[in-house]
């Protein structure tokens, strides 16, 4: 999937398109265009920050310290982002903090991505519907250190 | 909760026309740490949006950041209404802030096109709105302590 005459093709091709307005996304390139092994790692890094701020925010929010009033979207932001997790660790690129075992076992690593949307779905819709009183029962369930246990190296 | 209405009431009771909604804000610690968070989540947005638009990242992910940056746009300027100094904000935030609630009101409205045109039009064409979208260092220049980041 990440063969070299992509990488060729992404590096060259795609900046240029994209700032011509030429459509590009889906046609040219249907997958993933990583450049190189650490803009996978950088990526992936960044969505799981994010997810960390979003989480950071809706735990202030559930504890009443911050305007309730944005719970909604701090938690669709939440969500949108958990739903793009799985294309970031999808090219098998050791390093990071995330150990070897997030490739070695894919489907379980996999499957853990699908229940934190399906989720961050659920706490999205709560939020919608009925506000921080209905998120933060289930702020729990987004199960972000169950996977970091067995998946993320510990820093000391 | 208790302390929020407190001073609703307070508010009420002096007649003072309440010009920031305080609703649960408790100590000013937390507003800080909001308010930051809200910007470090733009700013992890912004890098893989970035990194896509200069062929770096995945390209099918283009349009999930962009609504996700609108979003968070769209809550960045009620985290500095209570008017609490700290972290690297400079006190021009609240000195000057019919500007600096116009700069955001800005920020939310372009993205909020941006995610629109995404939708809508496609992301090639949003990519040509990103740059007017994401008015970062232009804020940043006149209201952020750069020596305190
Ligand atoms: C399915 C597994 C999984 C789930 C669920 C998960 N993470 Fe992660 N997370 C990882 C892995 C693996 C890494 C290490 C990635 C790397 O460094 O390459 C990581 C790293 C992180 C980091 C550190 C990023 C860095 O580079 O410093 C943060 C912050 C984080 N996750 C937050 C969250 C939050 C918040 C949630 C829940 C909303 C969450 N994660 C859910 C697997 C997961
Ligand atoms: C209208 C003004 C404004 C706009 C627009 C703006 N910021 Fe900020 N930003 C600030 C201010 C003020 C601070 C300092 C907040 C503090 O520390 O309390 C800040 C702080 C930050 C920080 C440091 C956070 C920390 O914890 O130290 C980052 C990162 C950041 N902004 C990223 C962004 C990105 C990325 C964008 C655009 C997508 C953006 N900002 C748009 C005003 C703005």
């Amino acid at each position: 999937m990440f063969s070299e005459g992509n990488v060729l093709n992404r590096t060259t091709a795609l900046p240029r398109l994209a700032w011509a307005g030429i459509a590009f996304v889906g046609t040219l390139l249907p997958i993933s265009s990583f450049a190189d092994d650490q803009d996978v790692r950088d990526y992936r890094s960044h969505i799981m920050k994010t997810m960390g701020e979003q989480f950071a925010a809706l735990n202030q929010i559930s504890k009443g310290k911050v305007p309730a009033a944005d719970v909604a979207t701090q938690a669709e932001v939440l969500r949108i982002t958990a739903g793009v997790a799985k294309v970031a660790f999808t090219p098998k690129v050791l390093g990071g903090e995330a150990k070897p075992e997030v490739w070695d076992k894919w489907d379980d690593f996999s499957k853990r991505l699908d229940e934190l949307v399906a989720a961050a779905t659920d706490v999205s819709k709560a939020a919608k519907q009925g506000g921080v009183a209905a998120v933060t029962p289930k702020l729990s369930s987004l199960s972000c250190k169950g996977c970091h246990d067995v998946y993320r190296v510990q820093k000391k | 909760m208790i302390r929020a209405s407190k001073a609703a009431a307070v508010g009420i009771i002096l007649g003072v026309t309440m010009l920031l909604p305080m609703v649960g804000h408790t100590d000013d610690k937390d507003v800080v740490d909001y308010r930051q968070h809200i910007m470090k989540s733009l700013e992890h947005q912004t890098a893989v949006l970035g990194q896509i638009l200069s062929g770096a990242g995945p390209a099918e992910n283009t349009l999930a950041h962009m609504e996700t940056l609108a979003l968070t746009a769209s809550v960045a300027l009620k985290s500095f209404e209570a008017k609490v100094p700290g972290g690297a904000a400079k006190p021009e935030v609240w000195k000057d802030w019919a500007d600096f609630s116009k700069r955001m009101k800005e920020f939310a409205e372009k993205s909020a096109e941006m995610a629109k045109v995404g939708r809508e039009q496609g992301v090639d064409q949003a990519a040509m709105l990103v740059i007017e979208a994401l008015p970062c260092k232009g804020c940043h220049d006149v209201y952020r302590d750069e020596k305190k980041i």
